[in-house]
């Protein structure tokens, strides 16, 4: 063993290690708080944990139930479509059928004038006959309907249009579950990071999304012309330019911007 | 002309409102397919299409992917091709004019707006 060349240098290692001692005496406190703390965030870990897996199960119920909501609106469009396209089927041959009639009309209306040129009806015949015939009223009256009739169908026709809120909404719903899945995902390899958790990744439900499940996020049933404006603006811009394939990415930018 | 429509989505109520339309426009002749690879081989089965209608988001093939592929095939090259779709952004424009789309139809539609680009495309051809 190596002796100490001097009792100074004792003494130096002496006083270090009170200071130690005394340092310790002081930290001693502050891991034991610590250890309290820990004793009390562990169960408040755990309670998280459970908590993230638990919405981490429900987000396959919240995505099936989109998809069923998608599948039912679908459904239910596909039955107003057949309402609509039977409506605008009857409308079309009640049309015709009134036509058919003024046709027939016109024909007896004929027979009418000849009778009237070759016979010699007094006044009085001439007026009841005139009655019987009375032509222009009741051809008014029919063509009044066949007016009605055709806003009609264009009535059904606008519905049929409105339709299209269906594409747009099952697209945005698309978006939805697709976000749902990631954030699954994401929530899912948090319970897996989670040491001593109680629940096991296998306990999270996986997120079931049809394969065929195409979108646009920002799908949106937007009546405004704007949009349609300016996808004209860069095709139109392109056509005035025939040497050029397509529109520079300037020039667009220039359009949106109103410049 | 006579002309035959090949109307392509995957949405069936989408494909029903499009031949609606086309029907209200006096234009009977009609196929339908429910996406982009379907769409090619009706092409390629039906030599008396001489018009596409597209959506762009749809499974298997999108509706950029089929207009690139009828672009690309010698047979279709000058086949009209008009997109009608939700995509409205600019980048998506300019994505269409670079597959050689006719022309550009924002969804939702009005029958106006579908007969005035059916019109600008025959006109062109």
């Amino acid at each position: 063993m190596k002796q100490p060349t001097n009792f100074s240098e004792v003494f130096e290692k002496i006083t270090d290690l009170k200071e130690l001692f005394q340092f310790g005496e002081k930290i001693i406190p502050i891991f034991q708080s610590l250890i309290e703390f820990m004793k009390d965030i562990v169960p408040l870990m755990e309670n998280i944990n459970k908590s993230i897996a638990e919405s981490t199960n429900k987000m396959p119920s919240a995505t099936n139930q989109i998809n069923n909501v998608t599948s039912a609106t679908e459904m239910a469009t596909t039955e107003i479509l057949d309402r609509v396209d039977s409506i605008s089927t009857a409308l079309i041959n009640i049309d015709n059928d009134l036509t058919e009639i003024l046709k027939r009309r016109a024909g007896k209306k004929e027979i009418l004038d000849k009778l009237k040129s070759e016979i010699n009806f007094n006044d009085e015949q001439l007026e009841l006959l005139g009655q019987l015939y009375d032509q222009d009223e009741i051809d008014t009256f029919l063509n009044s309907i066949k007016e009605k009739l055709s806003l009609l169908n264009d009535e059904s026709y606008q519905i049929t249009l409105a339709l299209q809120v269906q594409d747009i909404t099952s697209q945005q719903l698309a978006a939805v579950n697709h976000l749902i899945e990631s954030v699954n995902d994401k929530l899912a390899s948090l319970v897996d990071d989670f040491h001593n958790a109680q629940i096991d990744k296998k306990d999270v439900d996986s997120i079931e999304v049809p394969e065929s499940a195409t979108f646009d996020p920002n799908a949106r049933y937007d009546k405004d012309k704007s949009r349609q404006n300016d996808a004209d603006d860069i095709f139109n811009n392109q056509q005035k330019d025939k040497n050029k394939d397509i529109a520079s990415q300037d020039e667009i930018d220039k359009l949106f911007s109103g410049e | 002309m006579d002309l035959k429509f090949l109307v392509v989505d995957d949405s069936v109520t989408m494909r029903r409102i499009v031949v609606n339309s086309l029907k209200n426009l006096g234009f009977n002749d009609y196929v339908e397919a429910g996406d982009g690879e379907e769409a090619f081989a009706k092409l390629q089965e039906d030599s008396s299409i001489n018009f596409v209608i597209t959506d762009w988001n749809m499974p298997n093939m999108s509706g950029l992917e089929l207009s690139k592929k009828i672009r690309s095939t010698p047979e279709f090259e000058n086949l009209p091709i008009m997109m009608v779709t939700t995509r409205g952004v600019k980048e998506d424009i300019v994505d269409a004019l670079k597959a050689k789309v006719n022309n550009y139809v924002v969804k939702p539609f009005t029958p106006q707006i579908l007969k005035q680009k059916i019109d600008q495309i025959l006109n062109n051809l």
